[in-house]
């Protein structure tokens, strides 16, 4: 006889367990759940609240009212209108894939869905950084070609060395901001998400080797 | 006030409070914790109790949601976690860990043995332990029945490899 044969005599058999009462049961469906679903929804509200929130400050900023000055329209506009659908897309996105979450599913399909709730948001807040830099990018263009202080400090310089110089000290500051930015909010993803989705993702992982 | 489903689900849970602790007991590490899992597979069964329609055996409804929040949905967490008592304090919940000294050395190892295994080879032993048919493993996994069996046979020589080293 097998090991497992052996453990399923013992198992069958021997199962004491102290007994609830329906009263003490009934205590517990007024418990609040700690589901890593639940986790996972309110951390992706706040998220997507952050970086609405982020986009909404942008747009009264002192910056964004010199930008208005410089009648560029035709830059703004198409960049917030697909700011904006994109966001609807996203929301949407997770909602269906949040309402697909079913503890009654297959273990398998149910950590699909759980997955696939989170690379939603992963893929919202990707969107975002890239929106953020192309919005960096597009700014300090439009502000190197259209700022008049800019305009007065260039004019001083007679070499187009010089030129160079100051643009070179520009395009490094931006990516060094852009690296800093990546780096703390991945590290903090990291934190948050990988803790709280490490178990899951190592099964699922068990679950795909056993498929190929 | 209690509704009439409320009363249904909590006299259909206390008749299959068993299999909730069976589950428990593979998944958890001591009382505290197998009392914690317990409330969140409770919780979880009852907050999926609207959609259970009575197609399917109560019973089986709550094996998937079981091994789901032991495996997926539930969260180890370091709250204090003794939110309810059972009736008899002195009772404890038998753990490999306080297996009886008189019962089987073997036992004991391979109780030890499986308590190391991963969550997915957990699942598919419990639902052999308590004599679920391949078809049944495959469905509750969401594998083929084919590799049901060789995830079966694989756990076998795993747990002969590990208990005879």
């Amino acid at each position: 006889m097998d090991e497992l044969e052996i453990l399923k005599k013992d198992w069958q058999k021997n199962q004491k367990f102290p007994k609830l009462s329906k009263k003490e049961i009934y205590r517990l469906l007024h418990k609040k759940s700690s589901s890593i679903v639940k986790w996972i929804f309110i951390l992706s509200i706040i998220e997507f609240c952050f970086w609405t929130l982020i986009s909404l400050l942008m747009k009264d900023s002192e910056a964004q009212q010199r930008f208005d000055s410089y009648d560029i329209d035709y830059i703004i506009m198409p960049l917030m209108i697909s700011g904006y659908i994109i966001l609807a897309y996203f929301f949407v996105a997770f909602y269906k894939n949040y309402k697909k979450i079913s503890s009654t599913d297959s273990v398998k399909l149910l950590m699909k869905n759980i997955l696939n709730t989170r690379k939603t948001v992963k893929h919202y807040v990707l969107f975002n950084l890239i929106f953020l830099y192309i919005s960096i990018i597009v700014g300090i263009i439009i502000e190197v070609s259209n700022s008049v202080d800019l305009k007065l400090i260039t004019a001083k310089f007679t070499d187009t060395a010089d030129y160079f110089i100051l643009y070179g000290i520009v395009a490094i500051l931006t990516l060094l901001m852009m690296v800093l930015l990546t780096g703390i909010l991945l590290g903090f993803y990291y934190l948050v998400y990988g803790l709280l989705l490490k178990r899951l993702k190592k099964n699922y992982k068990v679950l795909q080797e056993l498929e190929q | 006030m209690k509704s009439t489903k409320e009363i249904e689900f909590v006299t259909q849970i206390e008749k299959h409070q068993n299999l909730i602790h069976k589950i428990c007991r593979l998944y958890s590490n001591g009382d505290a914790e197998h009392k914690d899992l317990f409330q969140e597979i409770t919780i979880q069964l009852w907050k999926a109790y609207p959609k259970f329609r009575g197609d399917s055996k109560f019973s089986t409804w709550m094996y998937r949601v079981g091994i789901n929040t032991a495996i997926s949905l539930y969260r180890k967490s370091k709250r204090k976690i003794l939110s309810y008592s059972f009736d008899d304090v002195s009772y404890k919940i038998p753990q490999t860990e306080t297996y009886d000294d008189s019962q089987d050395q073997q036992l004991k190892s391979i109780y030890a043995a499986i308590k190391q295994f991963n969550d997915i080879d957990k699942a598919v032993i419990f639902l052999y332990l308590e004599d679920k048919s391949y078809k049944e493993i495959s469905e509750m996994i969401g594998i083929t029945e084919v590799n049901a069996r060789v995830k079966m046979n694989r756990i076998k020589k795993k747990l002969k490899t590990q208990l005879n080293p």
